[in-house]
């Protein structure tokens, strides 16, 4: 276990309920709480329609002695901000590129915050971009990543994710609702 | 950003940001004012300040640019060449 915790602040707008969830079997590495090797990651609502996190590793996750690796700041921000346009648009969306800025490295143990925003709003076509930024506990920004996205529709869900016929009209169906909402 | 920018508009922009980073007055960074002898100055403030100077103008600087920066003017360069070649 990575001892991620998700704590409310002054930032806070509520849980993100993500659609993953209608599945029985949800395992994604990031956000489902089943995984038991996963992040685990559990997202809220900021007021101004982004999403939020906190995080700490602990040394399963280690690079250098003491740091974490890099390639987990990148994972959660590429979680954040594909959950965020998942929750925004009511559309599936797969990663095209990321761009990683890394200001300064993350401690393992220590607790930091990321959060996650777009201009992208419901109708839009695509390609989606995103924003997502890890803060230390002094407020410092210490990764920025912007990422790429492609909305994925229910028949390329089907041909590319092991998934039923009932698994893919749950999920369907759990878009469509935050399409409506 | 799709609007066209200005070298000074550029200028302003970014000595804003890396005085907000730097922690110091913007009147102290004058464009051609190397940025290594500013007052606090470390390669992590460049670091951040070109960082929200990217996700400002929603431009990506290379790495061999970001760490030849040595004053505002530099970088003002080659932001106003990213944007002069996205149109």
């Amino acid at each position: 276990m990575t001892g991620l915790t998700t704590e409310a602040d002054s930032r806070d707008g509520g849980p993100a309920e993500l659609p993953w969830r209608v599945l029985p079997d949800y395992q994604c590495f990031g956000c489902s709480p089943a995984n038991e090797r996963g992040l685990g990651l559990r997202f809220r609502h900021t007021p101004d329609g982004g999403l939020a996190c906190t995080l700490a590793f602990d040394r399963a996750f280690e690079s250098y002695p003491g740091v974490v690796h890099g390639g987990m700041s990148a994972t959660v921000c590429d979680e954040i901000m594909g959950n965020l346009l998942v929750l925004r648009l009511g559309v599936s969306v797969f990663t095209t590129s990321m761009r990683t800025r890394y200001v300064e490295p993350l401690a393992i143990g220590a607790t930091y915050h990321c959060t996650a925003s777009t201009e992208a709003v419901a109708g839009d076509t695509g390609p989606y971009t995103a924003h997502a930024q890890i803060t230390d506990a002094a407020g410092q920004a210490v990764v920025f990543v912007t990422g790429s996205y492609q909305p994925v529709t229910p028949e390329q869900a089907k041909a590319r994710m092991a998934m039923s016929d009932d698994e893919v009209r749950l999920v369907d169906e759990a878009l469509s609702a935050l399409r409506t909402d | 950003m799709s609007q066209t920018h200005t070298k000074d508009e550029i200028i302003r922009t970014v000595t804003d940001l890396v005085a907000t980073e730097f922690g110091r007055p913007a009147a102290e960074l004058t464009p051609d004012r190397d940025l290594t002898s500013v007052e606090g100055a470390d390669s992590v403030k460049v670091l951040r300040s070109v960082a929200r100077i990217e996700r400002t103008y929603d431009i990506e600087l290379e790495d061999d640019q970001v760490f030849g920066f040595k004053t505002i003017d530099d970088v003002a360069d080659a932001v106003a060449t990213l944007l002069a070649e996205r149109g």
